[in-house]
């Protein structure tokens, strides 16, 4: 081996300076100069002694920064949490934490956190509270619940929560008080991805395989800043060790910025594009046929139906040119069985998008969803079944749904829900007036599309009740306000990842008097007489009832953080949890409620002349709306706030890098500071959402940046009741 | 004896997302005051023209040079090259917050810490490595981009990753302070945030070297000559006991 | 020395006189700063690093650290002691200030012109040169004396604030660092200005002959009358004025009435 010397590593090679390729390591490494350690480069003389900070214990729990759940390992030192470090045991950390699991300890430690029961003095929504003792909070909560539910039945009760450990029985609560009305983050999330992938495989959440993947189409699914720990280390994994990731987004997101390939597709057209994909596939005879003859219905309608959409007739549409949809389309089938279409997370873009998301399921089929040899490219979900408290029957419910499940919205599965029309049915009073909302760790006035219309809800009701952390938004403008602990103070119901069962348990005592959510539900429902329905002593207690059939002690989960459950035996023939028992790639179901029933082309509203795609999209170092108050994300969540905007688009209005912006839509218009990016079409703009809250209660939050939720325009996908954000439109001018 | 460490740094820019875990993780560990931190992630704007566009990400930190010039520019030795791994470490006690370091350092990694009122930068985590973790940045790294360990054990996954391939230090014309940490793809336009930028010393630090230095050399070596002188006179001219008073 | 001789029988005389040239309490300071002094220096010269400032051998920075167990507990040590050093001499000129303090300022530190005719001739002196010259009186203190105590008083107040401005830097905000900045050289520099002035000091108290007087008056106050008239004639003759006029009023009180059995000596001014 040539030997490299010094010398040349000093030659110049302008700013930086190419090292030799090395081409053996450890001992190889001593004899190049450039790793010798030159002489006397030490500091002779005693050695200082230096101590860093070391922790007193460990507790192995649950993160709950997002709803990834990844494993943590708390670090506490003096009754304080240290530091939070990413448990390697846990599958969906392996060992890592995001910025944002990283910075827990400060949702614990926020100044701002509601740390007693508050009960509002002043006009609502005028932030005045006053401190009030848990017994006063929750008489008068469940005083005025039952008032309603006595005077106006229970479904004048609003209920709404977001995707968290104990939010089964949060709906414990409701469904046992008798409401029908339940909303949830679904509807502005994943609602076209969960509903689509139910009526194709039979599945919700498809877990995505990375193992050997060398072909990753990902439609907006922005991994590198949409963090889900385990899942961005694989995709990076994969992408480190060549795989060709083609990412299509109308903007440059730094997932595009890791892809082998960018298409900034025209907003709303992903359709066409996957249409393109499978006309090609048929047409060419590159999808799998024996697995599609095997456990497919409806291959023969679909061949008919995407008949006219060659990459030709899809390149105009989505502005991607017809040759490179054509070469993805072999690539993606030659790459098969490594290769898939991300289901995505949150699709909640268009009145089309259910159909984006049924034509993604189909073309995983049709490569060949589960090859002959090997894994599915999308893994079983957890089937292990924990105990749990007696569970009575709950009341019938005989009143419609505000939300229009089903008489308005006859597929959207029943869980799902149409979270903006329940806003809406309270300010039309249609089909009834509801009179009462209780929300639990949800914030509706930031995540409801037209902000103005959702404090107007609020204000029209006559009783809200918040369970919160910290002094959000809409608590801003509850009646009571219920403190619940931070999930590193409070234990919650198991959870099952794969076969593997974890547990979120305190790792500290709870600052003030914040409770668990699964104290707080008990102590409500044994005061609307619903005490059958919360069958547990404690905490600990309700887990050890989760516990009860598997033999595993208490202390056990504790000490290790999990326990493995035994694995259920396959066996037989494998089966789609669809009617037909297979992969509906034409789902009567569809064609039943008078939907197509395979995948078609549907236009997506355009923007006006002189108008922008408003674009939403995820900021790697925030969660939706929880966490903007956070003092360590604070730091780090630079160069976020601002509007995309082209320069070529810029440049017509007479607009500059960093001036003020007007941006208006027909919901409303905000102010921001402009960023001019080549990362962006020029006919996007985008605003990241969650920031500009409007709550005073968070000090640190309060008007920092703007809210996008304020221009936001409530349009509902008719199929699967998705929210339909990037259909705003609007206009860009200098402030 | 066992073999000495030599800690080095290997990051890898195309496998880092930009996500700041690192940075928070840091923070968290080490309590850094509001806006300050001791490790960055630095990035440029998408470069090129639409479409054709790429962006790079490039983390940062001390560099942990094997010829660190903050630890030259210590008047106390409070910044010490630790010689048994080769980390350049603080030791807060002995630091007076003078920030002729903060100044000294070409890579602007350090700073005098807001709350402490010490020098400040990163340690690589030296009570976790000791403890056999990886520094806290290192170990939350989603994409795999930081990496840290002993160029002188050949399994460590630094001798690993680097092995057979490229390797760039952040060094230029100007300032070769033979850096420690070790990027595995050239960080092209980012450099500029990357590349070290000598500065001048502050003006209390050239009076010392050119006014103080020297004349409190020449004042002492006046007066101890001058005495010596004296002193060898005395001896040739003897004494008087009578004269004496 | 004046130009009359003095006879053998004048000198005998003289030297059985005996003049208070220092009170205890200074004599006491002076020891304390000498004590002060002899823990600082070794200990700042450690802190010092040998590879960056050569004026000391890195050796010497391993011994002192190895001494004192670490260059943090040698830097702390060194800022405690300088902290004992520089408030007790802040303490003893406070509240000697009246009676030590300003008698020695305004009689012993003044510069007059025979200090000054003094200071260019002495030096020379010591190696041989202008021996013909006449050296002009002197007061309490030569000319070189007087220089030596503005060092002093001046090197003292540099190093003792400079001191605390390093001791207590956490405190300055990094927008003042330049404060600290600046302490460093300042603290060297008056350091090792006032260590060269220390040089000749401890020469000509403690090694030269003639000078052998004044190395014990640092210890019992005292100097006898020749020395005096040799050395300082002009505090010579201001102290046997005084001890005259003074002896003259204890004579005439005495005539007046009985002396008191405990009367208060009158206080001797000018010490």
């Amino acid at each position: 081996m040539e030997e490299i010397t010094r010398e040349q590593w000093l030659l110049n090679r302008r700013q930086f300076m190419k090292g030799a390729v090395l081409a053996g390591t450890g001992a190889a490494l001593a004899k190049l100069g450039i790793f010798d350690l030159g002489p006397a480069q030490a500091q002779a003389g005693p050695e200082h002694f230096l101590s860093g900070p070391t922790a007193d214990y460990e507790v192995r729990t649950l993160c709950e920064m997002c709803v990834w759940r990844c494993g943590v390992i708390a670090k506490v030192r003096g009754g304080k949490i240290e530091k939070l470090d990413g448990n390697p045991e846990h599958p969906h950390s392996l060992g890592n934490l995001c910025a944002r699991g990283q910075s827990g300890l400060m949702m614990t430690y926020d100044p701002d956190r509601v740390l007693y029961p508050l009960m509002r003095v002043g006009e609502r929504g005028s932030g005045r509270f006053r401190r009030a003792t848990w017994e006063e909070a929750l008489d008068f909560t469940a005083e005025q619940m039952l008032r309603i539910k006595n005077t106006y039945g229970p479904e004048a009760m609003i209920f709404s929560s977001t995707h968290n450990l104990s939010q089964p029985l949060f709906e414990n609560l409701l469904n046992a008080y008798g409401s029908p009305n339940y909303g949830t983050q679904r509807s502005l999330c994943f609602n076209a991805m969960v509903t689509a992938h139910l009526l194709t495989l039979g599945i919700q959440e498809p877990a995505r395989r990375y193992d050997g993947m060398n072909y990753i189409i990902l439609t907006g699914r922005n991994l590198m800043e949409g963090i889900s720990t385990s899942e961005t280390r694989q995709l990076m994994e994969r992408i480190a060790q060549g795989a060709h990731v083609v990412v299509l987004d109308p903007r440059f997101t730094k997932t595009a910025a890791k892809a082998a390939e960018w298409l900034p597709i025209r907003p709303g057209t992903d359709l066409a594009f996957h249409l393109a994909l499978i006309q090609v596939i048929i047409d060419e005879n590159l999808y799998d046929r024996a697995f599609v003859e095997r456990y497919t219905v409806g291959f023969d309608e679909l061949a008919e139906a995407v008949r006219g959409y060659t990459p030709r007739w899809a390149a105009p549409i989505t502005e991607i040119p017809e040759a490179t949809i054509y070469r993805i389309a072999h690539e993606f089938a030659e790459a098969a069985p490594y290769a898939f279409a991300h289901p995505n997370w949150r699709t909640s873009n268009f009145i089309n998008s259910f159909q984006t998301e049924r034509a993604i399921a189909v073309l995983n089929a049709l490569i060949g969803l589960c090859p002959e040899q090997g894994d599915c490219i999308f893994a079983d979900e957890s089937t292990v079944s924990l105990g749990g408290p007696p569970q009575p029957p709950y009341p019938r419910v005989t009143a419609m749904r505000l939300d229009g499940v089903p008489w308005k919205y006859p597929l959207v599965p029943l869980k799902l829900g149409v979270f903006q029309e329940i806003r809406d049915a309270v300010l039309t009073g249609q089909p009834y007036q509801a009179r009462g909302w209780f929300f639990s760790r949800q914030n509706p006035i930031m995540s409801l599309p037209d902000m103005a219309r959702t404090i107007e809800a609020f204000k029209k009701l006559e009783f809200i009740v918040s369970v919160d952390i910290i002094l959000n938004d809409s608590s801003w403008y509850a009646d009571v306000i219920l403190p619940e602990a931070t999930y590193l103070e409070r234990y919650d119901p198991l959870h099952a990842v794969g076969s593997r069962v974890f547990i979120r348990q305190p790792v500290v005592e709870p600052l003030g008097e914040a409770r668990s959510a699964l104290w707080i539900y008990r102590e409500l429902g044994r005061r609307l007489g619903l005490e059958d329905y919360f069958q547990y002593l404690d905490e600990e207690d309700y887990i050890r009832q989760q516990l009860a059939p598997f033999g595993v002690p208490l202390e056990q989960i504790k000490q290790v953080g999990y326990f493995d459950a035994p694995v259920p035996e396959r066996s037989g023939e494998r089966t789609w949890n669809t009617p037909s028992g297979k992969v509906e790639i034409a789902s009567e179901t569809l064609r039943k409620a008078g939907f197509p029933a395979v995948p078609v082309w549907e236009e997506p509203p355009r923007p006006p002349e002189g108008r922008f795609y408003l674009l939403t999209g995820k900021v790697g170092q925030h969660t939706q709306f929880a966490t903007q108050n956070n003092a360590y994300l604070q730091e780090v969540d630079y160069h976020t706030q601002d509007l995309w905007l082209h320069p070529t688009a810029a440049a017509q209005r007479g607009i500059n890098n960093g001036d003020l912006v007007r941006v208006t839509s027909d919901a409303g218009a905000v102010e921001v500071k402009v960023w001019l990016t080549e990362g962006i079409r020029p006919d996007c703009v985008y605003l990241a959402p969650g920031f500009g809250h409007a709550s005073r209660g968070l000090k640190k939050a309060y008007n920092r940046g703007v809210n996008a939720s304020r221009v936001h325009v409530t349009f509902t996908d008719p199929v699967s009741g998705g929210q339909a954000l990037t259909q705003t439109f609007v206009t860009v001018e200098r402030a | 004896m066992a073999l000495k460490k030599r800690y080095a740094f290997v990051i890898d820019p195309a496998r880092c997302i930009d996500c700041r875990a690192c940075m928070v993780a840091c923070r968290a560990e080490w309590n850094t005051p509001a806006g300050q931190t001791r490790i960055w992630v630095h990035s440029d704007g998408p470069r090129g023209q639409f479409p054709n566009l790429s962006q790079t990400f490039v983390p940062a930190q001390c560099h942990h040079c094997e010829d660190p010039w903050c630890v030259s520019a210590c008047p106390t030795g409070a910044t010490f090259k630790r010689d048994s791994d080769g980390l350049v470490l603080i030791d807060e006690e002995a630091c007076i917050g003078c920030g002729l370091c903060v100044n000294a350092c070409p890579y602007q990694a350090r700073f005098r810490n807001l709350e402490t009122g010490k020098a400040d930068k990163c340690s690589a985590c030296f009570h976790r490595v000791e403890a056999g973790e990886m520094p806290a940045c290192v170990a939350t790294c989603i994409g795999g981009a930081r990496l840290f360990g002993d160029l002188n054990d050949p399994n460590s996954t630094v001798s690993q990753a680097i092995a057979g391939r490229a390797v760039y230090r952040p060094i230029n014309d100007q300032v070769n302070t033979r850096p420690m940490t070790l990027y595995l793809s050239p960080p092209d336009a980012s450099a500029v945030q990357v590349s070290p930028s000598p500065r001048q010393p502050v003006p209390a630090e050239t009076f010392w070297h050119t006014v103080a230095l020297p004349v409190v050399k020449a004042a002492i070596a006046l007066a101890f000559g001058g005495q010596a002188l004296a002193f060898i006179f005395q001896l040739f001219k003897g004494e008087n006991e009578y004269e004496e008073a | 020395m004046s130009r009359e001789k003095l006879t053998l029988e004048e000198r005998e005389a003289l030297r059985q006189q005996t003049l208070v040239k220092h009170y205890t309490a200074n004599i006491l300071t002076h020891w304390f700063n000498a004590a002060m002094w002899l823990l600082l220096l070794p200990t700042g010269l450690g802190i010092l690093l040998g590879k960056v400032y050569p004026f000391v051998p890195e050796a010497w920075n391993n011994l002192m650290n190895q001494i004192f167990g670490g260059l943090a507990p040698l830097i702390y040590w060194h800022s405690i002691i300088g902290q004992v050093w520089f408030f007790v001499l802040i303490f003893n000129v406070f509240f000697g200030f009246r009676k030590y303090f300003i008698p020695f300022a305004a009689t012993r530190m003044f510069m007059d012109k025979d200090d000054w005719k003094w200071l260019m001739i002495r030096p020379f002196q010591m190696f041989g040169l202008k021996k013909d010259k006449e050296l002009p009186p002197q007061d309490a203190y030569n000319g070189g004396q007087k220089l030596y105590s503005y060092l002093v008083i001046f090197g003292t107040v540099v190093i003792g604030v400079t001191g605390l401005i390093m001791t207590y830097s956490e405190s300055i905000p990094t927008s003042l660092q330049w404060i600290i900045q600046w302490a460093m050289p300042l603290h060297f520099l008056a350091a090792g200005l006032t260590f060269a002035g220390v040089i000749i000091h401890v020469y000509m108290g403690a090694i030269m002959p003639e000078e052998r007087q004044a190395f014990f008056s640092m210890f019992n106050g005292k100097v006898n009358g020749l020395y005096a008239y040799l050395h300082h004639r002009k505090w010579y003759e201001r102290k046997m004025a005084e001890k005259a006029a003074w002896e003259d009023h204890y004579n005439r009180q005495l005539a007046q009435s009985q002396p008191p059995a405990d009367a208060e000596p009158a206080p001797q001014g000018g010490d």
